[in-house]
Formats: C-alpha cells, sequence, structure tokens
C-alpha cells in the first residue's frame, strides 16, 4: 500500500488500520460469498461433509465392522474424515483463493495474500461449526462423543488447518507461476484421501511402506486426533504430532515469503 | 500531482515476454487538470491508467503519486458478479476504513446510482451502462484528488453522462479525473488536457483539442 496514495483529503490511515479493515471486509465478503452463490449454497456447505461421513459410516457399520483398532468406527471414522477435510477443504480454498478474488486487486489495499490468509480463516471457521454439528448428531444417536483428551484433538484440528494453510500458501503461488503444476497437484490430492488413512487404517500396512506413507503430514494429523478422542486406540506406532507442526511451519514461511516475492506477478496480468 | 517517469511494461504471455506496450512514458500531470488519453485501440491506453492507479506495475521506471488517486473504474473490475450492487457498495466502504458511516455512504452511493431496485440484485444480473453507474457512484462516495475512469462514462446514458459530468464539475476545486474515452464529445466536455499515446511513448498537450487533432492526423485517410 502506497502511503502517499491515502493521504490528502481521503485521510491518512496506518497500514495496520487498512489491513485490519480490508481482513474484516473480506471476510464478510468471503463469508456472504459462500453462503449465496448458489440455491441453498449454506446448506450444502454445512451437510457436505455431513452426507459424506454419514455415508462411509453407514458402508462401514453396516456391512463391515463394528470397532477399528480397539475404538468404535463410527468415531473412528468421522474424527478421521472431519480432520481430513480441515486440511483439504483449507487446502483447496486457499489454493484458489488470488484466482477466484483477481477483480479485488482492483483496490490497491488488497493484496493476495489477504485473501489468502482470509479464506482459510474462515474455512476454519466454518469446519468448527462442521464438526460441532456432527459430534452433536453422533451423541444423539448414543455414541460417546466426548473426547479423553480435548487439548489433543484440538492440537490435532489446529495442526491439520496450519498445514493446510501452508501447502494452500505455497501452491496458490506455485500455480500462478507454473500453470501445470496445478495438474500435477491434482494428481497428488486425489488418492490422499486413500494414502492418509482416512477409511483404511495405516497400522495395518506393513513395514516399509508404512514408513513412506507417514511422510504424509495429514497422516499424523489424522492418527492423532483419533487417538486423543479415545487413549485405547491402537494409532500408528510412528505418530509424531509435532511433524505436523514442523510441516506447517515450514510450508507457511515458505509461501508468505513466496507470497511477498512473487507479489506483482500475482496481481499483473 | 502525478509525475510519470520512464516507464515501460510488457505483459508475460504463454510464450515468454511480450511486445513492449509502453516505451519510456514521462509526464507530469498538475493538481486540478482533467486529462484524457488519445490513443488508437492497443496502444496502451488502459495499461497507463492501470499503472497510475498502482494496481499493476511498470516493468521500468516509477510513478510518483502525490495526491489521493482512485482506483480504475472500469469494465467489470473490482465487483463481484454473485453479490448484490449494496453488498459489493458495502465492501467497497468497509476497505476504505468507512465502516463507522457505512449507511449513509451506502445511501448516497443508492441515490447517484439510480438504478433502483437493482440495486439488490446480483451484479452479474446487470447491463453495461448499470455496472457504470454503478462504478461510478462508488468511487464518486470517497474524496479522492484524482478520479481514473476507463471507457465508464461510454456506456452510460444521456443522463448520466450529465448527471456524472455536473457532479464533477461540483469536486473541480479540488479534485479531477483521468480517463479513457473514444467519444470526442465526452473528451472535450470533461477535460482540459490530452495525451496522446503512439508507438509506446505519450505526448502531452495543454489543450484537449490538440490532442485529438494529433490523433486524427496520424489515422490512415
Amino acid at each position: 500500500m502506497s502511503r502517499e496514495s491515502l493521504k490528502g483529503n481521503i485521510g491518512w490511515r496506518s497500514p495496520v488500520r487498512i489491513t485490519a479493515s480490508v481482513y474484516s471486509a473480506l471476510f464478510l465478503r468471503e463469508a456472504l460469498t459462500r453462503i449465496s452463490s448458489s440455491r441453498f449454497a449454506w446448506f450444502w456447505l454445512l451437510f457436505e461433509p455431513v452426507f459424506n461421513v454419514a455415508y462411509m459410516v453407514l458402508i462401514y457399520t453396516v456391512i463391515r465392522v463394528r470397532t477399528m483398532g480397539g475404538v468404535d468406527v463410527f468415531i473412528w471414522l468421522m474424527v478421521g474424515m472431519l480432520a481430513f477435510f480441515m486440511f483439504r477443504r483449507t487446502a483447496m480454498q486457499v489454493t484458489h483463493a488470488t484466482s477466484a478474488n483477481q477483480a479485488l486487486f482492483t483496490y490497491r489495499q488488497v493484496k493476495p495474500v489477504d485473501t489468502v490468509l482470509v479464506r482459510g480463516g474462515l474455512e476454519g471457521f466454518l469446519m468448527v461449526i462442521v464438526a460441532s454439528l456432527l459430534l452433536g448428531g453422533a451423541a444423539l444417536l448414543g455414541h460417546s462423543v466426548l473426547p479423553a483428551d480435548p487439548l489433543a484433538v484440538l492440537e490435532a484440528f489446529f495442526g491439520l488447518w496450519l498445514a493446510g494453510m501452508g501447502f494452500g500458501l505455497v501452491v496458490s503461488v506455485v500455480t500462478e507461476l507454473v500453470p501445470e503444476l496445478g495438474l500435477l497437484i491434482n494428481y497428488v490430492m486425489t488418492p490422499l484421501y486413500i494414502v492418509s488413512g482416512v477409511i483404511l487404517p495405516l497400522s495395518s500396512v506393513p513395514q516399509p511402506y508404512r514408513d513412506w506413507l507417514m511422510f504424509n503430514p495429514v497422516a499424523h494429523g489424522l492418527e492423532a486426533a483419533r487417538l486423543g478422542f479415545s487413549p485405547y486406540y491402537h494409532a500408528v506406532p510412528e505418530l509424531s504430532i509435532s511433524y505436523v507442526y514442523e510441516f506447517s511451519l515450514v510450508s507457511i514461511f515458505l509461501g508468505l515469503a513466496l507470497h511477498r516475492r512473487f507479489a506483482l506477478r500475482l496481481v499483473t496480468q | 500531482m502525478i509525475i510519470v517517469e520512464d516507464v515501460h511494461k510488457r505483459y508475460q504471455t504463454e510464450h515468454g515476454p511480450g511486445k513492449w506496450v509502453l516505451q519510456g512514458v514521462s509526464l507530469t500531470i498538475p493538481a486540478k487538470c482533467s486529462v484524457g488519453l488519445i490513443g488508437a485501440n492497443g496502444a496502451g491506453k488502459s495499461t497507463l491508467l492501470r499503472i497510475i492507479g498502482g494496481v499493476d506495475q511498470p516493468n521500468k521506471g516509477r510513478v510518483e503519486r502525490q495526491c489521493s488517486v482512485s482506483w480504475p473504474m472500469g469494465f467489470g473490475g473490482g465487483l463481484q458478479g454473485s453479490l448484490t450492487g449494496r453488498q459489493n457498495a458495502k465492501f467497497v466502504c468497509r476497505i476504505h476504513g468507512h465502516e463507522y458511516d457505512l449507511s449513509e455512504r451506502i445511501a448516497d452511493i443508492e441515490a447517484f446510482a439510480e438504478i433502483g431496485r437493482a440495486f439488490d440484485e446480483p451484479v452479474k444480473t446487470y447491463s453495461s451502462g448499470m455496472r457504470s453507474r454503478l462504478q461510478f457512484a462508488l468511487s464518486l462516495a470517497f474524496d479522492f484528488d484524482v478520479y481514473i475512469s476507463d471507457e465508464v462514462t461510454a456506456t452510460g446514458d444521456a443522463a448520466f453522462k450529465n448527471k456524472a459530468f455536473s457532479a464533477f464539475k461540483k469536486l473541480a476545486d479540488h479534485a479531477s479525473i483521468i480517463m479513457v474515452s473514444h467519444d470526442e464529445g465526452t473528451l472535450r466536455q470533461f477535460c482540459l488536457a490530452g495525451i496522446w499515446i503512439h508507438d509506446g511513448t505519450a505526448q502531452w498537450f495543454d489543450q484537449i483539442d490538440d490532442a485529438l487533432k494529433a490523433y486524427k492526423s496520424s489515422l490512415p485517410a
């Protein structure tokens, strides 16, 4: 934001004030777009993950098994899927933030990184609502949904949200610079559902393949969230929540640095 | 005052850098002086406007804005199609730090735009004239020193053009406009000076008529 352009009779505002007002305006705008973009958009926003989980749970409980790794399969699946969505939805929303908001860069105050951070924040906020809805629903069905270690669950979910932010930050710049990489990233994201252990327990994968799968930070976050719900869960022995946070720290730093370095390339045509 | 110093600009294409659009544009636009940009299609008028407005950056050279400059009003830029006119207006007020007098500003914008109930309809349902009414109303809601218009007046009807003109006349003691237009009447009505953009360079004329003459004489007969 160039200083002089806001001096004069429009009144000078400090950069922090400008950023704060841009963030709040963007947040309201993004939220509004999400709930009003199509018919019943607000309904699908909340119930798409709900249906997704309900469908999987139905298949598992009716056809296959009752317990998974020593815990209720209902809770196992639901927590895993919620944790996975926390990562994937945040990553996807953040990735497309700059391209979807191209029209806004007409206003000098709005920087690409603002749209990215606000979108990520909004998605985290929405996922908290979705998770509460689902857990509430499960409680009504008679499942014990109170986590044994709530802090560990929050830690896992927050780590996955951060990892989604970091991943999206990096990818949003990279795909803008080299659009072909967008295709490659789509290939990576599709099997992520399977290799993160959302519907198949990773602890049943033999070595050395499990070590390979555990390079994926999402798998660690998922297992940590499940372990937080029930301490008797047979989690993957290689589980390390700090790996998720290390990944987040590095990728967020890299993503912000890329946004800083290529700020002009993202707005110019 | 706006100082443009040796601005060079070319765009990236899929096949590497494109040809130079602007090659060494140097200008000083004095305060309170309304200027019209003239040139053929593709000469770089919009590019120069975007650079002056700070939305795009030159590859070489620099722009110094010693006054408050509006965002470039132009086709569709800055409006989100799925949101209503009112929601778009609220967004623009908020990013300009007018959260505290939001309702008055919105009322002003609604009154100036005169698009009736369409103000609460999604912008994607607007005609191009309604869009330009909304864009003009939006930027006039803030006291900028310089307003930048990229052919927004072109799609407005006569009544709207007159309204925009009289609004500008009221501002004339402290504000000015930099505009691109292909309509001579509009240019003569709004602007005092002219800039002719030709072959990647810009030439300043104190009188808009001289700029128009120079432009016309360059055209093949």
